[in-house]
């Protein structure tokens, strides 16, 4: 297992999101989250990669424990224990949320760089190549808004991947592509778990969920029900 | 004949007192931008002393007038016996001018700050960089773009407040307009000044648009 979520819970004053939510992630697994608008899907995902604090409940990515239940209260890993558990996940904004002022390359080499995971040229190397991978050669000093939908998208998830994470995150990935390019997206989701990287797919695109997932999660009124695919 | 006589006596005092217009106007930018963006850090922190405290200096800096600030700094230490240091003119002019001018730039960094998305922290906190790094390299150089045109206002209107120091009897080149008038009974002095102060305010705009266009790699 790369991901243990138990009995997580969140709520917002006092308006929960969800209770008891609890599931697994396989590595190279490929689970769709889906549900309904408002169901707290991308909390769930916020929660997982900490942008949200949860209220109840543990997180366990790779063995590392992100946060746990200690005598009625949530307590979460300490600084530098996040730091790691941080690089074990990655994920992809709706939004892509990549960084206008740096060109590509830059948006892929800064947190590496910052990290000092490698040295300079290295990290460069890898980020030639991922974009290689990626179809994204020739892209390298161009600048976000110089990209249509589907590269931004595709620039997000080599981001993603220069920490190689063990897991990846997807909020609603397909939302703002089209039909060729979404095909492109899930061929890319696929290659990454053939490389043993756990893929979470936040959605409520069921024609796209069928096309890709192994797992789906439902989220329907603050609990999960699960279907193996 | 009598123009020659002006001008004659209007140069060498201008020229000196271009030195304090021009020293007033870099001494003053070169402090308060760096530093507006620490106190606009400051207002928009999360305890509420801190923020309220930055907030009632940039009210008292924004809500009275400059040429206030210069007397009160200078002449006014006997009020406040807490400071019990009278300051000389040029520390006052330089003192009040920073916390004047630090103050308007630092609701407008606040308010390029609050201009960056969300997604630009979240993003950073993913990709596991830290909050100074995110602000020194991802929110930062994003602000600067947004805030360029406001900061380069302040700029033009900081070149023209330098006349102020008058108040506190240094010569900057309006008080010398004001002496080769009064010297000759002429007006024509003021016209050369004003004539010297758009000179000035061409270069900044001219610089001033050099440094917006450096901004727009990206959009």
């Amino acid at each position: 297992m790369v991901l243990k979520v138990k009995d997580l819970g969140k709520s917002f004053g006092k308006t929960s999101i969800f209770k008891q939510v609890s599931f697994d992630v396989d590595k190279g697994e490929i689970v769709c989250i889906k549900g309904k608008s408002g169901e707290g899907k991308t909390t769930l995902l916020r929660c997982i990669n900490d942008l949200e604090k949860a209220d109840a409940g543990s997180i366990e990515i790779n063995g590392l424990i992100m946060c746990k239940e200690e005598n009625g209260h949530i307590k979460y890993a300490a600084k530098d224990e996040m730091l790691s558990i941080r690089q074990e996940i990655g994920l992809v904004f709706q939004s892509y949320n990549l960084f206008p002022h740096m060109t590509v390359k830059e948006n892929l080499m800064e947190a590496p760089l910052f990290l000092k995971k490698m040295p300079k040229n290295q990290i460069e190397q890898s980020a030639m190549e991922l974009l290689n991978q990626l179809e994204l050669d020739g892209k390298e000093n161009s600048y976000p808004y110089q990209l249509s939908g589907g590269q931004k998208q595709r620039v997000a998830i080599a981001r993603a991947c220069m920490l190689n994470p063990s897991i990846l995150c997807f909020d609603e990935p397909t939302s703002a592509l089209d039909e060729s390019t979404r095909m492109q997206i899930s061929k890319i989701i696929r290659q990454l778990s053939a490389q043993g990287i756990a893929i979470i797919i936040v959605t409520h695109d069921n024609a796209f969920v069928d096309e890709i997932a192994q797992r789906v999660i439902t989220l329907s009124k603050g609990s999960i029900s699960e279907k193996l695919i | 004949m009598m123009e020659m006589k002006v001008l004659n006596m209007l140069v060498p005092m201008t020229l000196s007192g271009l030195v304090t217009t021009l020293g007033v106007f870099i001494i003053t930018l070169v402090v308060s931008v760096p530093l507006s963006i620490v106190v606009a850090k400051l207002r928009m922190s999360k305890n509420l002393f801190v923020s309220n405290i930055t907030a009632a200096y940039i009210y008292v800096m924004r809500g009275t007038p400059l040429l206030l600030q210069l007397m009160f700094i200078f002449f006014g230490y006997h009020y406040v016996p807490v400071i019990g240091y009278a300051f000389g003119r040029y520390q006052a002019i330089f003192v009040a001018f920073i916390l004047n001018y630090t103050a308007y730039f630092a609701e407008i960094f606040r308010g390029g700050i609050n201009s960056i998305d969300v997604g630009q922290y979240e993003a950073s906190k993913v990709l596991g960089l830290s909050k100074s790094h995110t602000f020194m390299k991802i929110v930062l150089p994003q602000v600067m773009k947004t805030v360029m045109p406001s900061v380069g206002n302040e700029v033009i209107t900081l070149v023209k407040d330098t006349s102020l120091v008058y108040i506190l009897g240094v010569t900057e080149i309006l008080k010398a307009a004001k002496a080769v008038s009064n010297t000759y009974a002429t007006f024509s002095p003021y016209i050369y000044i004003g004539l010297v102060y758009l000179l000035i305010t061409a270069v900044l705009t001219k610089v001033l648009n050099k440094v917006e266009n450096k901004f727009n790699y990206y959009r």
